[in-house]
């Protein structure tokens, strides 16, 4: 079976076109960035979070109203699994106050339908700062090492549009947080540890994506003329197309499993990550390659790359 | 071809150690549900004992799960290392007290070592650390090594005191690290009673016998600081108090700083006696305070500068546990107590639950050691007729009056509210006292029925993903896909070996890696059967173009490949706790598909060129 047979799409053509789509929904998210800002789980701004699951369904505004009569203070939301719903509060050290507070404003206020606290999370203010330092290191370092990784694999240019498009990428999905956040009572879109871990593994694949590309620019610009740098960056995209169609499809199709399968726990990452792998793909083809391109067009230079081939 | 047999060979060791490395998580499986079969709890126990050896060592082998799957409780607790310094100095004065704070506040918000924090506090008001700490003629150099030093050691008896006061409570494969300068992690799976393990574990155990002045003393204290009241408004003075650290876990000792919020008891308007509004004296001289004006008694009482119209070397202190007084409320005995203690819990050398002889209250007996005996019967000796109060963490459990010289170094702590509670009480006593303060700064707790839940979810993403992807690519790459597909399961058995075999645990981030892997580890055989197709057609015969996809898409798979492992190593340094389980089974995940797709796919299509098996149509 073949999806795609030869193409023979003239990607550097309209990668103007690409660099307005893709400004415009950077400007999006930068916009929704700054004005509705994100949603910050409790692991980045300390809290805690109770999870309450019922026997029977109840209604959000009645356990409300319970809360409120019980002097128990926070916010109540519905929580993405059958009858449960999630309580989060200031940050305490004593989770077992907070856990019987919980269980007694219910059980005395609710009857016959019984509740279970099924998990407990508190964070407290030094511990989230520290979590969300390391992630901003993790974050830049995994940049840093691509840069220094493609840099002696390729050249720098081609190393400095993979970083751009990571950027690109990653930029793009947390703009899709900010803009989504909070729309979807089964996908609360917080930002947390498992969105930096999707961050990381958007980073990773995106460049993954960007390297098959420019792996295959190098094979076929050894010795060629500046003039047919475009036929060969259009015909290289062209030839991994398929590829990069495909494995995309995979793995969206796992990810589409974990977001369907894996629980609300789960469902943050899974959107990031698909989303994030959709916009890599994208990336790849559109912005990472045309901006070499570009780059090499501009300054007039031809491309002198480092090792091609190691077998 | 002897190359060929390397490959081969490797392959069949490879997948040998996979299987044998799951063997025991397979034989731990069919075994429990062997137990859970019998119908009858008699017949599971027998078969359990005449398979005991097999089930433990099944058990012992096989792979983990973790916290989240299984049910349990991960903590972060913190040593208050401000206290411990705190402790360390001597000359103490209001300057030291303002500098201690600052350093609390900023400790609170970042991450940095408080050894650091607090050099660099006493540089930038230019005192020297000689002036409070150790020797005046050491170097603050020197000092700061010693500091150093001592917080090292407190981290480390911290972990250790926390780890014996867990094994003596009984849990099964707890695992306690620590982190940073001061922050311990404890992991704690399949805990039941959350509540009694944080009351384990947030008590500093400190043990103190410390002698009460008279009644008359505290009458006449407490008017005082009535008058005082009255005089100058109960809510004028700033409470001694940084940015506020809301926090209830720690036993606090005067020196911590609490968020003050009354809750009000009393009314707002200045009162004749805004004391005895909340606190009552009875005529033997004993003053006591409601339940619920406690948290407020409290924090008047800590008030800097209420302390200071405490006599010299006195301090006022709480009962531990309410006694319920005539009207049926709760009440708190009040006790001034000398701020020396006269013997303190290092002495203590056994502890021991019981119920007291003539009473069903239950209480804790202990035993010192020869040096404890000899001072405890100096100090009951001189002491007879007068109160000494037992104090632990800053609470007053019992303040016995004191009959007869007591000399085998007996003695018993009772006004305990449960034998559970005693049970405790002889755990944190035998494990002994913590260097400092320590508070919880993190908790995860996840129920049991959540862990099946969560396991539940994981297996149905991972089969769904598996048979979506294996049938894709044999939709796709017809005969070449059965080979991808195989490379596909032995991935999987690699990361779940691995995971087995370094005995780190699965959990729910992790099966989501693994989910992840499964989309990506096809991506190198895409990569290689996509190059072949080209191969084929421009029209190279099928055994040259194997030959030459496989080795021009390798550096391409190389470079993906290495990327993908960069950012989950970084996610692994970087991240904590779940985040790194993803990481790691990415990690594997990865390294495993560089060794399918290249070794074992290739092995495969030269074992069916050989037996020409292949055709051009094998690509799809």
């Amino acid at each position: 079976m073949r999806i795609f047979q030869k193409t023979n799409f003239n990607f550097i053509r309209y990668r103007k076109i690409a660099y307005g789509f893709s400004i415009i929904l950077l400007l999006a998210g930068m916009v929704s960035l700054v004005v509705k800002g994100l949603n910050y789980g409790i692991d980045f701004r300390g809290g805690s979070e109770v999870v309450i699951r019922f026997e029977k369904n109840a209604d959000v505004g009645q356990i409300r109203a319970v809360f409120d009569a019980a002097g128990v203070s926070g916010t109540l939301k519905q929580y993405g699994m059958d009858r449960s719903f999630l309580f989060s509060t200031v940050f305490q050290g004593d989770t077992g106050q907070l856990k019987s507070l919980v269980s007694n404003a219910l059980n005395d206020r609710i009857k016959g339908n019984p509740h279970e606290i099924v998990r407990i999370d508190a964070v407290g203010p030094s511990i989230a700062s520290d979590l969300k330092w390391s992630a901003v290191k993790a974050l830049f370092a995994s940049l840093l090492a691509i840069l220094l990784y493609v840099g002696i694999r390729f050249e720098i240019k081609f190393a400095t549009a993979g970083v751009i498009a990571i950027f690109h990428d990653i930029l793009t999905v947390l703009g899709l947080f900010s803009i989504l956040g909070g729309l979807f009572p089964f996908m609360p879109l917080e930002m947390d540890q498992s969105i930096i871990a999707a961050f990381l593994t958007i980073a990773g694949y995106s460049i993954t994506d960007t390297v098959v590309v420019y792996d295959r620019i190098r094979e076929r610009i050894r010795g060629q003329k500046p003039s047919e740098y475009e036929r060969i960056f259009n015909e290289s995209m062209n030839q991994t197309l398929s590829r990069t169609i495909i494995t995309s499809g995979t793995v969206l199709l796992s990810v589409f499993v974990l977001f369907i399968f894996a629980g609300p726990a789960i469902r943050g990452f899974a959107f990031a990550v698909f989303m994030g792998i959709l916009i890599g793909t994208y990336s790849s083809i559109f912005v990472a390659a045309p901006l070499v391109f570009d780059w090499l067009r501009i300054t007039k230079s031809s491309v002198r790359l480092r090792g091609s081939k190691l077998s | 071809m002897k190359n060929k047999r390397f490959n081969l060979l490797l392959i069949a060791v490879v997948t040998l150690m996979a299987l044998w490395s799951l063997w025991p998580t397979w034989r731990d499986y069919s075994l429990s549900t062997q137990l859970d079969s019998f119908t009858s709890s008699q017949d599971s126990l027998k078969y359990a004992l005449s398979h005991r050896e097999e089930i433990d060592n099944a058990r012992k082998k096989s792979l983990k799960l973790g916290l989240d799957l299984k049910g349990g409780m991960h903590l972060v607790m913190e040593v208050d290392q401000v206290d411990l310094f705190d402790q360390k100095a001597w000359n103490k004065d209001g300057k030291f007290a303002t500098i201690m704070q600052n350093v609390r506040a900023k400790a609170a918000q970042t991450d940095a070592r408080v050894v650091d924090l607090l050099s660099a506090e006493f540089r930038t008001e230019n005192i020297h650390l000689s002036r409070y700490f150790y020797d005046i003629r050491n170097s603050d150099q020197e000092i700061v090594t010693k500091l150093e030093k001592e917080s090292e050691e407190a981290l480390t008896r911290a972990k250790e005191i926390i780890r014996n006061r867990i094994d003596q409570y009984g849990v099964a494969e707890p695992v306690i690290t620590t982190q940073g300068s001061r922050k311990i992690i404890i992991e704690l799976p399949g805990v039941s009673d959350e509540n009694r393990i944080r009351n384990l574990l947030k008590g500093t155990a400190k043990l103190e016998f410390r002698l009460l002045r008279e009644p008359e003393v505290l009458v006449r204290t407490l008017d005082r600081i009535n008058s005082y009241l009255a005089q100058n408004g109960q809510n004028s003075a700033a409470v001694a108090g940084a940015p506020t650290v809301s926090d209830s876990s720690t036993a606090a000792p005067a020196s911590l700083p609490v968020s003050v919020t009354p809750q009000e008891p009393v009314s707002k308007q200045p009162s004749a006696k805004p004391l005895y509004d909340v606190i009552s004296v009875s005529p033997y001289g004993t003053a006591y305070t409601a339940e619920r004006s406690k948290e407020y008694v409290v924090s008047m009482l800590r008030r800097s500068d209420v302390q200071a119209l405490l006599p010299q070397d006195s301090e006022l202190l709480l009962e531990a546990k309410p006694e319920t007084g005539k009207d049926g409320e709760k009440i708190y005995a009040i006790y001034l107590v000398r701020k020396a203690p006269e013997l303190t819990g290092g002495v203590i050398t056994e502890a021991k639950a019981t119920f007291g002889s003539e009473s069903v209250q239950p209480e804790v007996m202990m035993s010192m050691n020869s040096e404890g005996t000899s001072k405890w019967a100096r100090i009951t000796g001189a002491n007879i007729g007068k109160r000494i109060a037992i104090v632990l963490d800053g609470a007053v459990y019992s303040a016995p009056v004191v009959q007869s010289k007591i000399p085998n170094g007996n003695s018993v702590i009772n006004g305990i509210g449960s034998l559970e509670e005693a049970k405790d009480l002889e755990i944190v006593l035998k494990a002994g006292a913590l260097p400092a303060p320590v508070r919880i700064i993190e908790e995860r707790t996840v129920g049991p029925s959540l862990g099946a839940d969560y396991i539940r979810a994981g297996m149905l993403s991972l089969t769904w993903s598996f048979c979506a992807v294996s049938i894709f690519m044999l939709v796709y790459y017809k005969k070449a896909g059965i080979a991808a597909d195989i490379a596909l399961v032995l991935n999987i058995l690699i990361v779940l070996s691995v995971l087995a075999g370094f005995n780190a645990s699965l959990s729910l981030p992790g099966i989501a890696g693994i989910v992840l892997t499964i989309g990506m580890a096809v991506d190198a055989n895409v990569l290689i059967y996509e190059r072949i197709r080209e191969e084929l057609a421009e029209g190279k015969s099928v055994i040259t173009a194997v030959t030459q996809g496989y080795d021009r898409a390798f550096s391409s798979i190389l470079d993906s490949h290495v990327t993908t492992l960069s950012a989950a190593f970084l996610l692994y340094t970087y991240g904590i706790g779940p985040i790194q389980g993803f990481a790691v089974t990415l990690m594997i995940g990865t390294s495993a598909s560089l060794f399918t797709a290249i070794v074992v796919t290739r092995e495969i299509f030269h074992l069916l060129l050989a037996k020409n098996l292949m055709s051009d149509k094998s690509f799809g």
